[in-house]
């Protein structure tokens, strides 16, 4: 790959089994932009030049870190599946970086660096039920995953989603979910923080949904990822029931700069977030000894 | 192993310079201060100058540097980039054996972990390290405790010491090597040798005492650290003292923290900094909506001395992150300099005592 910096044997990097653009950014184009929810745009990318596009694989879990050209970087969950998904990122607009990519339109260029990160631990959990658990744009990240096992459906028991917004205006990835709900072999439950008019739904919060998707426990993992309190009670609720602290698995989000373990600013207790995470068991996230 | 007349010395370094940008200590006339910096005269060497309040890392990862120049053409959407590595070939030429360490402490760091730094690795493979043992250990020293000094024994390409009659020099590298062949220095001496190792000697006997007591003056400590023991008073009480200027992380030959931003210059050319940071700044890990997970000062200073002083860090870079300049103590206005902070905890440890 052209950013390969060499040190590795090409294509053969030790964090994703291929070689990741580290240093400086590789140039994307911005195919499309979709509005997602208020704040949330998804753009469609594809590497300008095709070589690296060809090695350019992923793993769900893991992150780029993506350049503003003029504005700077930023660390971005990859939501599509690692197999035949476009290459897409969803990103809410907070600050100075991710304000000035919503600026942007069809035509103008990225920079990409990555994939990064450890990833989900898909091999582990073969023959496991899956229950995702997300509350408002912690689907971003989540959404790699449940593609990715639903594209394996056979290799899993039951494959629910629990997922929370604030508002119907909220919901991310309708489109997917629309199809999530047709998917005979993928159980949904969605609600909203408050009553509106013309929803017909769940309302309350996503913890609530637990009791609801009568949740299985034994031979069972949850991937959760939402706002830390939406984290917090979901995990009270999920070990009140006895699931282990093993089985609960959530990705953790740190300020970024480098994305290969060298700036040392994503780090939490022995561990940074870029090199050792983000993909976390609450048995780690507990011992780490620092806020979510 | 050689042996080079002070003449000689200042010819190699004359030679050198036809090739390379030459840095070495130098004190400034006026002030008396001491530089580590590049040499626009090798006159102005001086081999025996004090330790330079800045550390060499400057030289391999400045204050700021530029990694990446682009320009973006928001009306063609085009985007054209070129990384910036420095292009003349570096001598370091007298580095003391601590800032020696200190530049294989990045090494291993920048270089020896999952990721490869880049930029760090362009700069590193164009230096030549020559080292120069230490004759006069300073007062805030302890580089005995660390394994740092006052000698070097790994990570040079050409080691000085300074003898009765010249100087001894040994090679530890290839590029070292091919500098003794095509020069053919003369071969040094048994006594000479030995003379040496008398030098060295002599300097480890000037360090204080609690310099001396090396093994019990800080890896007591690092145990005390590694399993958590230490009191979360003693923490806060460290904590409570700092400032937060920054100064020791910049003065640090080993503290390596970086931020990386993109700026735009006049001319609609955009440049991608990276500056060094500190991990001791209140907003060093805050996140998008303001939301700040280490807060606490205690915290933060927690982290730094966990990462120069504890032994997971300690063996994944193969000796401890702190290599006993003392610069932290000059400079911190806190009176929380690595040394100082072993003192706390080793009271801590003994009851009152040092
Ligand atoms: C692994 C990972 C995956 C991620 N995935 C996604 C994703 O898929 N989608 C997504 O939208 N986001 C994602 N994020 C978050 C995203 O990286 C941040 O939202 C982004 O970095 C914000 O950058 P910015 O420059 O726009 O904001 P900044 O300008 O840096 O600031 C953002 C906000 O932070 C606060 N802030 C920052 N600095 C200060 C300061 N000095 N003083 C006071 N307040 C301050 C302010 O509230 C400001 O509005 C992810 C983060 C990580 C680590
Ligand atoms: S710490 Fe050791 S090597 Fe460094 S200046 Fe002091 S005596 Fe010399
Ligand atoms: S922590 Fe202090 S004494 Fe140790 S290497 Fe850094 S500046 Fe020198
Ligand atoms: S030099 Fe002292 S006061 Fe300044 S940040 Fe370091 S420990 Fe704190
Ligand atoms: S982002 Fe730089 S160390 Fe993790």
């Amino acid at each position: 790959m052209a950013n390969c910096h060499g040190n590795h044997e090409h294509g053969n990097c030790k964090t994703t089994g291929l070689c990741p653009i580290v240093t400086f950014p590789e140039v994307v184009n911005i195919d499309e932009i979709r509005d997602e929810i208020p704040e949330v745009k998804t753009f469609y990318l594809s590497f300008t030049n095709k070589d690296v596009e060809r090695e350019f694989r992923i793993k769900s879990g893991q992150f780029i870190m993506c350049t503003v050209f003029g504005a700077g970087e930023f660390a971005v969950s990859l939501p599509p599946s690692p197999e035949n998904d476009r290459f897409h990122i969803s990103v809410r607009a907070v600050g100075k970086v991710t304000n000035a990519l919503h600026a942007l339109k069809p035509g103008d260029k990225l920079g990409v660096r990555g994939p990064f990160g450890n990833g989900f631990p898909f091999e582990d959990i073969k023959g496991k039920n899956i229950i995702y658990v997300a509350g408002g744009i912690g689907l971003i990240p989540l959404r790699s995953s449940i593609v990715h096992a639903l594209q394996h459906r056979e290799d899993f028991g039951r494959i629910i989603l629990l997922y929370g917004a604030r508002s119907s205006q909220d919901l991310m990835y309708q489109p997917d979910i629309r199809e999530w709900q047709q998917n005979a072999g993928f159980e949904t439950f969605i609600t909203i923080d408050r009553p509106e008019e013309g929803w017909t739904g769940e309302v309350g919060y996503v913890n609530q949904l637990i009791e609801k998707a009568k949740v299985p426990v034994d031979n069972s993992v949850a991937f959760v990822c939402g706002p830390p309190v939406m984290f917090n009670s979901v995990i009270g609720e999920f070990l009140k029931r006895g699931m282990s602290e093993d089985a609960i698995i959530s990705t953790l989000e740190r300020l970024m700069k480098c994305g290969i373990g060298k700036c040392q600013h994503c780090a939490v207790g022995r561990t940074l977030v870029c090199t050792d995470g983000p993909v976390y068991t609450y048995r780690q996230i507990k011992t780490l000894g620092e806020q979510i | 192993m050689y042996i080079l007349s002070s003449h000689e010395i200042k010819q190699l370094a004359q030679e050198l310079q036809a090739s390379h940008e030459v840095y070495g200590p130098q004190v400034d006339p006026q002030t008396q201060q001491v530089f580590f910096d590049q040499l626009t005269d090798v006159a102005a060497l001086n081999l025996e100058a004090p330790i330079p309040s800045m550390p060499v890392k400057e030289i391999l990862f400045p204050q700021m540097e530029r990694i990446l120049k682009y320009r973006y053409d928001s009306e063609a959407q085009s985007v054209t980039m070129s990384k910036q590595y420095f292009e003349k070939p570096k001598v370091l030429f007298g580095l003391r054996p601590c800032d020696l360490s200190g530049i294989l402490v990045l090494d291993r760091f920048f270089l020896g972990q999952e990721f490869v730094d880049d930029v760090y690795l362009a700069h590193r493979r164009q230096c030549l390290l020559i080292s120069n043992t230490c004759l006069n250990p300073f007062p805030q020293c302890f580089c005995v405790c660390t394994h740092s000094g006052p000698d070097a024994d790994e990570g040079f390409d050409l080691d000085l010491t300074k003898l009765q009659d010249g100087y001894l020099v040994k090679v530890g590298s290839e590029k070292g090597q091919a500098l003794a062949d095509a020069h053919q220095w003369q071969l040094a001496s048994p006594a000479q040798l030995s003379e040496q190792k008398a030098v060295v000697d002599h300097c480890i006997d000037l360090f204080p005492e609690m310099a001396t007591d090396n093994k019990a003056w800080i890896s007591r400590v690092m145990n005390r650290i590694t399993t958590g023991f230490v009191k979360q008073e003693t923490w806060e009480y460290i904590g409570d003292q700092c400032l937060e200027c920054g100064a020791c992380s910049f003065v640090c030959p080993t503290c390596s923290c970086f931020n990386i931003e993109d700026t735009q210059t006049a001319c609609g050319e955009c440049e991608r900094l990276r500056m060094r940071d500190s991990c001791s700044f209140e907003g060093y890990a805050r996140m998008a909506g303001d939301h700040n997970p280490r807060q606490p000062v205690e915290d933060r200073r927690n982290k730094r001395f966990f990462c120069k002083l504890s032994y997971p860090q300690s063996k994944k870079y193969l000796r401890p992150g702190c290599v006993g300049c003392g610069r932290c103590q000059w400079v911190c206005p806190g009176d929380i300099g690595l040394p100082n902070v072993v003192q706390y905890i080793r009271r801590e440890i003994t009851g009152g005592q040092n």
